[in-house]
């Protein structure tokens, strides 16, 4: 029988389609709850950890996810729609129960839920979860139903209500590892999943396993206060790891059962009115 | 003959039917499975890359970057790591150049009194006017550094006149504090990473102030980055900044009374004994506390408007939680009294003994290889060569990256008659920018992307760094750097020029480095040594560090009052304009991606807001989204208004780089120039532009459906009873 090619029957590539439902009737049932049955053997977990007493507000993650992953501009007109695409945004709330009037700020993006409240709502399958922890959606599957936006409770996901326009030359700078999403389409973060398999494939063709630190999605490449720290919460000695054991850490509506895989660090606030609030 | 369905089955037992039988009435494996045969993003087969270091010119910090490229293509924009100053960190500017180089309205041919002509006859035009007016030539550009400021510099030397540079948001102020105080002759180097307390006071350094990525990057250190402590940050300005609001304690610092705030910590620090003797004696003259009487907390309380309590909390704060760390810029020192303000926050550097040392005030180095910068002119210098100018003492105005139409507060048909002085003016740029129309010559000039040359940043980060800048793709215009522009028509002219092309004064500068002999780059032959540099993005010499003295000023014995374009009664506001995250001084204005920032308090994007606090908007019956009238002694502006719960209510804020005529389409006409508002005021002593010194009116116009604004754009996923921002008192 003849070997196939290498990138085909490595571990690290998928099997198409990722989820198989049909297929995970002889597996381990999940230990908790979910649609989809966890995978036998994650080989990753994809994970962030956000610390928002190093996040300033910035806005550089933002664009940097917008450079790095063709999202549609978001013009004057797009905004007074209140059609804002933005993978990761940066939400700011007021606070003004204080002795001073006090800005907060959280930088939200999708959490690849472990029990992804949008997965099981799509009628076509386009979004699925793959065996790294990732929630993935597939664009040329999407039918524009919205069912999964309206599911998801971070408000993660963004349709497509126009066709997206690069006006002449600017298309020049649009990166060919991102698929262009039509009108029409969802989208949402990917964890630069791009990047993930390009640095994937990388160390396959050496012939190692991928390091931690190796594959930094756009936002948290560019982050300057490094707020903003990705791997594989699977290695127990990664950042990510080893961050989320902090005593600040938690997750974002956490109780809803959704099991996100971003976890965020508690800001520190030493002039705040108790000694653990959240307003 | 007839099949019936039972023939068939037994025909196609064998035979070539029974493929297509069986194949249309068995559904085949595969479609059992419930996804389709699509493109996973996971299938997605990639390219080659190549990624290239270069320099950042988005702002004039100077970052190191590495660009990728994809089939000659610039793709995307990231800091390069090895670079000492953002240390592979880029803000939301720096990832826009991309946006920049592949611009839909990039001039792409050269312009002779408004008609197309090619580039040889565009150079002969410029030549000759070199020729025709050798004495009298005026070239404005942008603040310079590096080899550009070296060419700039030896073409004005061999062609007679005068080079000055523009930046509306001049530096001046700052620069003269730093030279009498420290003696240096470049911005110094604040090490926040190490220190346990900064007192920031107008300085939006989580921003656009100074370098906001190195800062940045300090920040989340300062922060986070040590096990036991975590550096407690007081921020004193005017307005709601996003910097005010990252701040652990914000100080709304009357406008233009922020060095005597910086004196009433001063005094508690002397008057607690935990100053610095020396620097004590040279601040009070040797006559010690008394001579700072009149800025003791309780009697200044209600002229900073902060509380005397308050103002001894931060000071004790700063002096014994060291090292501690005073920084002072953006609105603070843009006042008529702005040098005093400077000279006061950078004396506590002093009086806490800072200087030089972890967690305080670094110096840094003249640059490599003799090089030295061209930083902008204060407004006193710009008006009187505007006087040139209109009295015809100027031969050829030479304009690049300096928008002087657009920041200068000169009313513009001034402004035009002032520039019609001049016979014959050439505009080089990228995009058509504000000061485009004035140039009988117009010629196309490439993007950082497409150019070579050399930088070093500013302030740097303590020791001698050269960054290296490289063409990392062909030009994707017609056009020529700027560099090569004075080299070529220079040299056409007869002028003795060092260099003949900006690549060659790049290999020149890699040359001259390698025979130091010392840095970062080590290398057998010049050759590789030039790689090198380049494939490292820089040159850089931690060992090369600067050096200076601290010679304290007395504190004046009774405070400089600020003077105010408009009186208190026609004009009941401050206004406060402030550079935006995104198209910062207006330079930005072009770039969709920087338009589309969310405002970093109020979230809104692509128009012209005034921030009002929410009583005195009700005051004046204002509701969100109308359209204001804010009008100074100058003129006024229109403006949505945005009601701000945390701006003190005798203050209204409004951004800075809207309102532009050109630019292309994304600037052009949108939103209103706030420099069109401000008065003519400068600093005393330095004559540098007090561009927060005007105060304003605001009338209600009308009603506007809605605010450009992210804010609301999803549902707030925090609730009351949900709170997502979780607090806590303990680091």
């Amino acid at each position: 029988m003849p070997t196939a090619h290498p990138l085909h029957t490595h571990p690290d590539t998928p099997p198409r389609g990722g989820a198989q439902p049909q297929k995970a009737a002889g597996a381990t049932p999940s230990a908790g709850r979910g649609t989809f049955p966890q995978q036998t053997r994650p080989r990753h977990k994809w994970g962030m950890v956000v610390d928002l007493d190093r996040c300033t507000g910035c806005q550089a993650c933002v664009v940097a996810c917008q450079a790095e992953n063709n999202i549609p501009l978001n013009t004057e007109s797009i905004y007074l729609q209140r059609r804002v695409i933005e993978w990761i945004r940066i939400e700011r709330y007021w606070e003004p129960n204080h002795e001073q009037v006090r800005a907060r700020y959280i930088p939200l993006m999708c959490q690849q839920c472990d029990n992804a409240p949008c997965e099981p709502v799509c009628p076509v399958y386009a979004t699925y979860h793959n065996d790294q922890g990732l929630n993935v959606q597939v664009y040329n599957r999407c039918v524009g139903t919205r069912y999964c936006a309206n599911n998801c409770p971070y408000h993660a996901r963004f349709f497509n209500f126009w066709q997206p326009v690069w006006p002449e030359t600017l298309d020049n700078q649009l990166n060919p590892d991102v698929t262009v999403r039509w009108r029409g389409i969802m989208e949402k973060c990917t964890f630069c999943i791009q990047r993930l398999r390009r640095a994937q494939r990388e160390a396959l063709r050496e012939g190692r396993t991928l390091q931690d630190g190796e594959v930094v999605p756009a936002c948290a490449q560019a982050c300057p206060t490094d707020a903003l720290v990705f791997g594989d919460l699977l290695d127990p000695n990664s950042r990510v790891s080893q961050l989320a054991k902090n005593k600040r850490a938690y997750k974002v509506i956490e109780d809803l059962g959704t099991g996100p895989n971003v976890i965020y660090l508690k800001k520190v606030d030493p002039y705040a009115p108790t000694a653990d609030h959240s307003h | 003959m007839g099949i019936t369905r039972r023939d068939l089955l037994k025909l196609a037992g064998a035979g070539a039917l029974g493929a297509i039988a069986f194949n249309g009435c068995r559904i085949p494996d595969k479609e059992l499975r419930v996804e389709s045969p699509v493109a996973l993003p996971e299938d997605t087969v990639t390219g080659r890359e190549n990624w290239y270091a270069t320099l950042c010119q988005q702002c004039g910090a100077g970052c190191g970057i590495v660009v990728r490229v994809i089939e000659g293509r610039a793709k995307k924009i990231e800091g390069n790591p090895d670079h000492p100053l953002n240390a592979g960190k880029t803000c939301a500017r720096g990832q826009a150049g991309v946006q920049a180089l592949y611009h839909p309205d990039r001039l792409h041919t050269p312009l002779l009194y408004g008609q197309p002509v090619d580039w040889e006859t565009a150079m002969g035009q410029l030549v000759s006017q070199i020729q025709q007016n050798r004495g009298r030539i005026f070239l404005a550009t942008n603040p310079l550094r590096g080899h550009i400021a070296a060419v700039a510099q030896a073409f004005i030397q061999a062609a007679g006149g005068t080079l000055m540079a523009y930046e509306p948001l001049e530096d001046t102020v700052l620069r003269t504090a730093v030279k009498r105080l420290f003696g240096q002759d470049t911005l110094p180097d604040y090490d926040i990473a190490h220190a346990r307390t900064v007192l920031s006071f107008g300085a939006g350094w989580l921003e656009t102030w100074g370098s906001p990525v190195r800062w940045g990057k300090a920040y989340g250190a300062f922060r986070q980055g040590r096990s036991v402590v975590r550096g407690t940050f007081f921020h004193a300005e005017p307005r709601f900044s996003l910097t005010s609001a990252n701040a652990d304690l914000w100080l709304p610092v009357r406008p233009g009374r922020e060095g005597v705030l910086a004196l009433a910590v001063a005094y508690v620090l002397i008057e607690q004994g935990m100053a610095s003797p020396s620097a004590t004696a040279q601040l009070t003259g040797g006559r010690g506390l008394s001579a700072l009487s009149a800025y003791q907390p309780e009697q200044v309380a209600e002229t900073v408007g902060i509380s005397a309590q308050r103002i001894r909390e931060v000071a004790e704060a700063f002096g014994s939680q060291r090292p501690s760390l005073a920084l002072v810029g953006g609105s603070a020192l843009a006042h008529t009294n702005g040098l005093f303000t400077a000279l006061a926050v950078l004396s506590l550097n002093a009086l806490v003994d800072n200087i030089g040392r972890e967690g305080g005030v670094r110096f840094n180095p003249p640059p490599p290889l003799d090089l030295s910068g061209v930083p902008p002119a204060p407004l006193a210098r710009w008006r009187k060569a505007l006087e040139d100018m209109g009295a015809g003492r100027v031969g050829l105005l030479i304009i690049r990256g300096a928008n002087l139409v657009y920041g200068l507060p000169i009313d513009p048909k001034e402004f035009e008659d002032l520039l019609n002085g001049v016979p014959f003016r050439v505009f080089i740029g990228s995009i058509p920018e504000d000061m485009a129309p004035f140039g009988d010559l117009v010629l196309p000039e490439l993007e950082p992307l497409e150019s070579w040359g050399t930088d070093w940043p500013e302030p740097g980060p303590g020791f001698q760094t050269l960054t290296f800048q490289q063409a990392v793709v062909r030009p994707f215009r017609d056009g020529k750097s700027f560099g090569d522009i004075l080299l070529e028509a220079g040299r056409s002219a007869g002028l003795n020029l060092p260099w003949q092309s900006m690549r060659e004064a790049v290999q020149d500068g890699a040359r001259r480095l390698f025979a130091l002999g010392r840095g970062s780059v080590r290398a057998g032959d010049e050759a590789s040594f030039l790689t090198g540099v380049l494939q490292r993005g820089g040159w850089w010499d931690t060992q090369a560090q600067g050096q200076g003295r601290v010679t304290l000023e007395r504190a004046p014995a009774t405070p400089p009052a600020p003077q105010f374009a408009g009186e208190e009664g026609e004009f009941p506001f401050h206004l406060v304009p402030f550079t935006p995250l995104g198209i910062h001084d207006g330079r930005g204005a072009h770039l969709p991606w920087l338009q589309a920032i969310p405002d970093g308090t109020t979230t809104v994007a692509w128009q012209t807001w005034v921030e009002i606090h929410p009583e005195r908007a009700k005051e004046l019956g204002i509701a969100e989204g109308d359209w204001v009238e804010v009008t100074s002694p100058r003129g006024s502006i229109r403006a949505l208004a945005y009601l701000h719960p945390a701006i003190p209510p005798e203050v209204v804020a409004v951004p800075f780089g809207f309102g532009h005529a050109g630019m292309g389409r994304w600037a052009n006409g949108r939103g209103a120039n706030v420099f069109r508002i401000l008065a003519p005021l400068t600093d005393s002593e330095t004559g540098a532009f007090a561009w927060s010194a005007t105060r304003v009116r605001i009338r209600r116009l009308g009603p506007r459906q809605r605010i450009p604004k992210f804010e609301g754009t999803v549902l707030p996923v925090q609730l009351e009873e949900r709170p997502i921002i979780l607090i806590t008192r303990e680091a």
